[in-house]
């Protein structure tokens, strides 16, 4: 009976292989305990992306991109095992995500004050027109009843009527020309009661009126 | 119309966008233009009353004068 004893060189081979296995191992091992954290760091980053909320898209469009840019890079380092290469470089990316949310709040903050000021200009634009509606209506109406009135006042002495008026037009004037002055008291007693807005519309009501009746008894303006 | 004041004579009041105007024409008379704008001449003094500041006598009126109609 013989003994197979293992050589010099077959020893040396045998305790390579098991540096190499042990070394493997523990390469691994260290793999796998910086896949959690890893997978954590990941996680935490995405939640934090996902605290700023839909908003962030609409007001912080560009920051949203590069915080996802750096987010889908993250990934593809996980993908690749690359743990250590995560977690050194998820610190980062996490304060870019967490950064969001108070860039989102300021910048929904500025447009909200911007939408302010917008529609405060607007209603002082508004304001404006109102006013200086008024002032052109208030300024001509009476000047257009008292010519009305006097046009009017004339014709009732009148035998005949002017060739270019008819008895029907004539009614029509006196009929709209007292629809006018109805508007016309609704107009200023709304403006004295500071409703400037009313007393425009039933001024330009007025005014319709007035307008209609001035073409009725062939009378120019202007 | 010889009378140059006639009765119920008032100064014009202001002009405004809405005053009415006429040009005399050639063969115009203030019964004629009143005719034409009232359907009756007899309210000539209507016209004359609203142009006394142009107008001195109501038979005397000029081919281009501008008068307002009441």
């Amino acid at each position: 009976m013989s003994h197979i004893h293992p050589t010099p060189h077959a020893k040396t081979n045998f305790g390579a292989a098991l540096y190499l296995l042990v070394a493997l191992g523990i390469a691994l091992t260290g793999c796998s305990n910086q896949m959690e954290p890893a997978k954590k760091a990941i996680t935490e980053i995405e939640m934090a992306v996902a605290s700023a909320g839909p908003d962030a898209q609409r007001y912080v469009p560009e920051k949203l991109k590069a915080v996802n840019d750096q987010l889908s890079n993250l990934r593809a380092r996980f993908e690749q095992k690359d743990y250590a290469g995560v977690i050194s470089g998820a610190p980062s990316v996490l304060a870019s995500a967490q950064a969001l949310v108070a860039a989102k709040d300021a910048a929904m903050k500025e447009a909200s004050a911007k939408e302010a000021a917008e529609a405060a200009a607007r209603q002082a634009a508004d304001t404006q027109k109102l006013t200086t509606d008024w002032q052109t209506l208030s300024e001509d109406l009476p000047k257009q009843i008292a010519a009305l009135d006097s046009r009017l006042n004339v014709l009732a002495k009148s035998k005949n009527l002017p060739a270019n008026v008819t008895k029907d037009a004539l009614a029509s004037a006196k009929s709209d020309l007292a629809d006018a002055k109805s508007s016309w008291t609704a107009a200023t007693t709304a403006q004295s009661g500071g409703d400037t807005r009313n007393a425009v519309a039933a001024a330009q009501q007025a005014k319709q009126k007035a307008d209609a009746a001035m073409a009725s008894l062939a009378m120019t303006s202007g | 119309m010889a009378d140059s004041k006639l009765p119920g004579s008032t100064p014009p009041s202001g002009d405004d966008a809405y005053t009415q105007w006429y040009e005399v024409k050639a063969g115009d008379t203030l019964w004629k233009i009143a005719k034409e704008h009232y359907g009756d001449g007899n309210l000539y003094r209507d016209i004359f009353n609203a142009n006394t500041d142009v107008l001195s006598d109501p038979d005397k009126i000029k081919v281009g004068q501008r008068l307002r109609i009441p």
